[in-house]
């Protein structure tokens, strides 16, 4: 085989996947590895962890050292090191030693953008002061752990209630750190939906964490030194001697749009399925590369490092001239993150996003057990299911709760990938014993569910659409017993047990909708049956029970 | 003063908080009352039920998935 020069420009999760499989399929290629930073192949998704302790010292972080890439792999990595200029005519890239400040110029065969994406800097005033941060890199991780164990630092800011914002959240509430979340959105975790992310809410607020919602930063203020000392928001002033920007990143594309490599609708670069840019031999991989959502076949922009491995390895096949092609086809949005003891992970369209893209859309919010509910360790979890009236196919789902939701949220990845509809979901042979899973598991009985409700068995209400059917007349009545009323309930909601609810349901007045609410829902449904035949016409159920309630009850 | 122990593991809807209730009801001021559950909402529901009927919460452990409640009657 040819032994050409591949030059990558990136070394964290794609730029170095990219140079151990190309080598790995040609072993006669010559690769360079250029990153500007001090570190390659780190565990960028590990660094809120790293704040917090949980992972201790900086080098666990490091996947790789450059000097490993040689003697291992045979591959150069050369850091400090920034591409200045593409010149695809010549095929050279310019770029500059950050240590030296000497340029030289790199020529290749094959040339592959790992560029990643860099922090987006809200243009507040005062940004520039001290102790204000972004967390990204190792170095910026590392600065940061050191001010919190060597300045004792009281309150802390976090700009951003994304994924990265909220896991940066939990790990300086853990270090002892009053933290507030400021979020421009109206909840925090925008991809995922309302129902959703304001039980995540309601939960950070339990662990101490004040959230502030569809609030905007406005300044920094000096501390008197030079560093942050109060944030400004539209909600009012903020004490902090931290402020962590965490309100998302940009994909890094100066390099290619200036030579000529066009970006996507998503601003960034296009690439085809092979991970091919509109140049010839040019590659784009990772954070800086637009993805196709499989379900829209539109261009997205998902920076994950799940995808970057994949589109690395994708580009390093395709490059390595072994004759061997691969594709990337597209990725779902697929997302999982951990906040204290609550797991919560999503796939596929949102509610939101289905809804926006004209599908007829049915939801369910089902409250079960992650496994045999007698088996020590079981815990509750509530799966939203999103599925197109119309062709019954899974659109989406959200699982979120305090017991296993990876494997729910990958049931459905692998459901939607291969275009099941929500009646293939209840036939699934999925893995059971006590210890692992329920004999119907969350999945399958969120699938019965929304059978349940596409055939018009139930109508569900949205917690999100309580308060206005309430304050329309509607009655919330909660079938759980007295004993666990008197505990815990939602506000305005009264009290008939299920047990009591054939002699009882003379107290109701038929003439109102009567929206039945109990811990999960299976008594909730039970219930709805009943009344309807007491001759009830307009009853339905709470969607989620009191478990998925994001509210506050009394 | 008595020493009562129950067993509520595997206990889920309506959960072993209304097994507590009825429990609580034949205990004299003072008694002690051991509770093992499975079910994870307890160690809320206890801490809300003690606040709301004036009993002492006196130690709340879980080891292996299993809780661990001591009461003592108010």
């Amino acid at each position: 085989m040819k032994s050409e020069k591949v030059l990558i420009i990136g070394g964290v999760a794609a730029g170095t996947k990219a140079a151990a499989k190309a080598k790995r399929e040609n072993p006669d290629l010559k690769i360079v590895v250029l990153t500007k930073d001090r570190h390659v192949s780190y565990a960028g998704c590990g660094l809120p962890y790293y704040l917090g302790d949980v992972i201790k010292e900086e080098k666990e972080l490091l996947v790789k050292m450059p000097e490993d890439f040689l003697i291992d792999y045979d591959i150069e990595v050369l850091t400090e090191m920034e591409a200045l200029k593409i010149m695809p005519e010549e095929k050279t890239v310019a770029v500059k030693s950050l240590r030296t400040g000497d340029v030289q110029t790199f020529a290749y065969d094959k040339l592959v953008l790992a560029a990643g994406a860099s922090p987006f800097v809200p243009p507040a005033p005062g940004k520039e002061l001290g102790n204000i941060v972004t967390v990204r890199t190792v170095t910026e991780a590392t600065a940061i752990k050191n001010l919190i164990n060597t300045r004792g630092i009281k309150d802390a800011v976090v700009v951003g209630g994304g994924m990265i914002g909220l896991e940066v959240a939990e790990n300086l509430t853990l270090k002892g750190i009053n933290t507030t979340v400021v979020e421009l959105a109206p909840h925090v975790l925008p991809p995922y939906d309302a129902d959703v992310a304001l039980y995540v809410q309601k939960y950070l607020a339990e662990k101490g964490i004040r959230v502030l919602t569809g609030t905007a930063v406005k300044a920094f203020e000096d501390n008197g030194q030079g560093d942050v000392g109060v944030v400004i928001t539209e909600a009012g002033p903020l004490k902090a001697d931290l402020a962590v920007l965490a309100v998302g990143v940009r994909p890094n594309v100066d390099l290619a749009k200036e030579c000529g490599i066009a970006l996507g609708a998503t601003g960034a670069i296009a690439v085809n399925e092979l991970m091919e840019t509109n140049i010839k031999d040019i590659y784009a991989v990772g954070d800086c590369a637009e993805n196709t959502n499989l379900i829209t076949g539109r261009p997205v922009w998902y920076p994950m490092g799940s995808t970057a491995n994949k589109t690395g390895r994708v580009a390093a096949i395709n490059l390595a001239g072994t004759g061997h092609k691969d594709t990337m086809k597209g990725v779902l949005g697929t997302s999982i993150l951990k906040l204290f003891e609550l797991n919560m992970g999503k796939t596929g369209l949102s509610e939101r996003d289905a809804r926006a893209l004209g599908y007829d859309v049915e939801t369910v919010l089902v409250t079960t057990q992650d496994k045999a509910h007698y088996y020590p360790g079981s815990h509750l979890i509530v799966t939203k299911l999103i599925v197109d009236r119309k062709t019954h196919l899974v659109l989406g789902g959200q699982v979120y709760g305090e017991g296993v939701v990876d494997k729910p949220v990958d049931i459905l990845v692998t459901a939607i990938s291969f275009g099941a509809t929500v009646e293939q979901l209840t036939k699934l042979d999925l893995a059971y014993a006590p210890p692992f899973s329920m004999a119907m598991s969350s999945t399958i009985v969120a699938a019965h569910v929304m059978i349940n409700k596409l055939q018009g068995r139930f109508t569900g209400v949205s917690p999100l659409d309580l308060k206005e059917k309430m304050e329309a007349g509607a009655v919330l009545v909660d079938v759980r017993s007295d004993e666990e009323f008197f505990l815990r309930s939602i506000p305005g909601s009264i009290n008939i047990p299920l047990r009591m609810l054939s002699e009882r349901a003379g107290e109701l007045d038929r003439s109102k909708e009567i929206i039945i609410n109990c811990k999960l829902g299976l008594r909730s449904y039970m219930a709805s049956l009943k009344l309807k035949r007491l001759g009830f016409e307009k009853v339905s159920i709470l969607d989620g029970g009191l478990t998925a309630y994001p509210f506050e009850t009394e | 003063m008595a020493e009562k122990h129950i067993n509520a593991r595997g206990l889920q809807c309506p959960g072993p908080i209304v097994q507590i209730f009825k429990e609580a009801q034949n205990c004299a001021a003072g008694d002690i009352l051991c509770v093992e559950v499975t079910d994870q909402g307890f160690k809320k529901d206890i801490a809300a039920w003690c606040k709301k009927t004036k009993n002492e919460l006196l130690s709340l452990e879980e080891e292996g998935g299993v809780i661990k409640a001591r009461i003592k009657k108010g």
